[in-house]
């Protein structure tokens, strides 16, 4: 048991620093919408210049602030659930529930996996965004149109931590039914959704 | 058979699974068991879809607006404010409480932020007044379902989204059923205060104050400024008026909100008056943030990114309260819930393409309509419901999960969209300082160190006179729609 401790305090802390990233992107992400609106505010309305491409760049920004940032809501007990019955439950038989709800899960994240995996190198994914550029060159002399699949793989992304999430809180569970909950590190951070 | 995902997805939500994964597994299940696996597919794309939207990335902009504000320390202000308004009255702090909601709300619309910023500094501050931790814990809990009533509002936008209807429209008819909560609120605090023996308060807690001249110079003009447009907006200025002239009009009205203010300088003192200035910075948010809607000039979205850089602008330009070091912090917050409650509309959307295919209204309409016929009846009977709903599920899914089922039967018998919207936002919003589960009540309980039972039994009075107000706003529509329908937002 000692041993299936200390290798899921290891995963833990790996998906504390996985995570931990994407909260970085995400925070950046965050800011980058916001100033990719007020441009389009300010060109739209003051320059009187309606530019193409703010709208689609926000857009992009926050489809992977949100694959980036849920799984770290996921962990920290933040997704919206009731969650009356499991505690009111004796702990053996709320524990099972807990296990059977987070197998669920698991299962729709699965499912999901394969389909955002087919969904990204399929054809949907090959189209290009409408106004989305790149520089491929040092002095901006040529540009590369961002695929779809770019915005796409924001929720696979994001599907697949949310798995990587779920089997690590199957395994958590696991120990704390057979009585060692206690041992494990507490998992950083509680969020809740308003 | 494919309808049975209805009741398979009640059973997952009772027995703990997360929202999004319920709104997923059900209809996965089903489609999966009725041999449509082609159209598990087709659920993936709908979450995608929908969070890939314009004018959802309004949540997180107006989540990160609230955010900056409170971290850069206008609560205290607006309490301030709204004692040197009521803080005289019988129950004096109780009324501070409500209306600093009311004016919270026009900043944040999260229920969770008011409580816990408004209660943890009014709760003790009441409680040295003599008033009980309960009450004061009660007060708060259930004066802050205002915050998602008025605008802006989080699970307005969402709504709007998911039901296709105006934000704007909704903003607009959510402002009077909130100042309705709040004054029968306040109503209640005053009947309850001769009971209770509560004390009225000082007006003014803060003398001698002085501001710093950026505050000072823009709290003057913005006042002005407001005011003047106000004038403006009644001045019938011809359509063949120059520009020159409806500038010449508008400088008119700045001389004579000038002139207004010339005048109250002698009627009230220093020390209110530099009150009421502290507050000017922070309440132009909603004025900004309504304004710009109303005159055409942004959406939704674009007012939410502009309240954005207005509060940055307040923290660290006017008032100078926040710090470069704050705004990772403020980001990731902002960041994390906005990214579960878009990861919640994109199932939502995926859970109403279900909803379409497998004909639940119909089925569901028909069988209301055996229940009664009368309209009235039947929206009894749906707040009745919403109400029980409310006290288990947090505003935001509940709409998500009820408004693709629920609009539709309503507005085939003749219920207004927007009427209906506000009928189901008000109620699911009380629902959130209802016992067993809601949030707020836990937030009150964290926030004053006072027992959750405890608050759920004062809170009581105040409940009895939200679900009154409730059923004023259902049955009366026009208490709701005549702000959208005077604007041309609503027929």
């Amino acid at each position: 048991m000692q041993a299936a401790i200390s290798a899921l305090s290891l995963l833990g802390a790996l998906n504390g620093w996985i995570l931990r990233i994407g909260r970085a992107i995400g925070v950046v992400a965050v800011a980058l919408m916001v100033v990719a609106i007020l441009i389009q505010v300010f060109f739209r309305y003051v320059l009187n210049n309606a530019l193409p491409w703010p709208d689609e760049a926000a857009r992009f920004c926050m489809l992977w602030m949100t694959g980036l940032m849920a799984p770290s809501a996921f962990r920290a007990g933040g997704f919206v659930a009731i969650d009356m019955v499991v505690a009111a439950l004796p702990r053996m038989i709320g524990g099972l529930l807990s296990l059977f709800l987070l197998f669920i899960s698991a299962l729709v994240l699965y499912v999901a996996i394969q389909i955002g995996w087919s969904e990204v190198t399929g054809i949907g994914g090959r189209f290009a965004t409408a106004s989305l550029y790149v520089p491929t060159a040092i002095d901006f002399s040529e540009w590369y149109r961002v695929p779809r699949s770019w915005m796409m793989y924001s929720l696979f992304i994001g599907v697949c931590l949310l798995f990587w999430v779920n089997i690590e809180l199957i395994l958590r569970t696991l120990v704390s039914f057979a009585g060692r909950g206690d041992d494990l590190p507490p998992i950083e951070g509680a969020v809740r959704a308003d | 058979m494919l309808i049975w995902f209805l009741p398979v997805f009640l059973v997952f939500l009772m027995v703990g699974l997360p929202v999004f994964f319920g709104l997923l597994a059900a209809p996965g299940i089903l489609l999966y068991l009725n041999g449509q696996e082609r159209d598990i597919t087709l659920l993936y794309r709908n979450v995608y879809n929908g969070m890939d939207s314009f004018p959802l990335m309004a949540i997180p902009f107006f989540m990160l607006a609230g955010e900056l504000m409170n971290r850069g320390g206008i609560t205290i202000r607006l309490v301030e404010f709204s004692q040197a308004l009521m803080g005289h009255l019988r129950g004096g702090l109780a009324q501070v409480n409500i209306l600093s909601s009311i004016l919270f709300a026009g900043l944040s619309g999260s229920a969770v932020a008011d409580t816990s910023a408004l209660g943890s500094m009014l709760v003790p501050a009441m409680e040295k007044e003599g008033y009980t931790r309960r009450y004061a814990a009660a007060i708060t809990a259930a004066s802050s379902v205002i915050g998602p009533i008025i605008p802006p509002s989080g699970i307005m936008i969402i709504y709007a989204y998911v039901m296709g209807e105006s934000v704007a429209a909704l903003f607009l008819a959510g402002i009077v059923p909130g100042i309705l909560v709040g004054v029968g609120l306040m109503l209640m605090v005053r009947a309850t205060a001769d009971h209770y023996d509560l004390p009225a308060a000082k007006r003014v807690v803060l003398t001698g104050t002085e501001m710093g001249p950026v505050e000072w110079w823009v709290s003057f003009a913005l006042v002005r400024i407001n005011i003047a447009l106000l004038i403006w907006a009644f001045i019938p200025i011809s359509e063949e008026a120059t520009g020159g002239v409806a500038f010449g009009w508008l400088i008119g009205a700045l001389f004579v909100a000038h002139g207004l203010f010339i005048g109250l300088r002698r009627v009230v003192g220093h020390d209110f008056r530099m009150v009421c200035k502290r507050a000017m910075v922070p309440l132009q948010t909603p004025i900004l943030i309504l304004g710009g809607i109303l005159a055409g000039v942004f959406t939704p979205t674009e007012a939410a990114a502009i309240a954005v850089a207005y509060a940055l602008l307040v923290g660290f330009f006017i008032l100078r309260s926040l710090k470069m070091s704050d705004l990772p912090s403020i980001l990731s917050n902002a960041g994390l819930t906005s990214a579960v409650v878009l990861l919640l509309v994109g199932a939502a959307m995926a859970f109403k393409t279900v909803v379409s295919l497998s004909h639940a209204p119909e089925t569901l309409a028909a069988w209301i309509l055996t229940l009664s016929e009368n309209p009235l009846i039947l929206l009894f009977l749906i707040n009745l419901l919403l109400f029980i709903v409310g006290m288990f599920l947090d505003a935001g899914p509940a709409i998500i999960i009820l408004g693709p089922i629920l609009a539709p039967i309503f507005t085939d018998i003749g219920v207004d969209p927007i009427h209906f919207a506000i009928i189901m936002s008000v109620n699911l919003t009380v629902g959130l300082a209802t016992p067993p589960m809601g949030l707020v009540l836990f937030v009150a309980a964290a926030v004053s160190r006072e027992k959750v039972e405890t608050i759920a039994k004062a809170i009581l009075p105040f409940l009895a006179i939200e679900i009154a107000v409730i059923f004023l706003i259902t049955y009366v529509p026009a208490i709701s729609m005549t702000i959208p329908r005077l604007t041309g937002f609503a027929n």
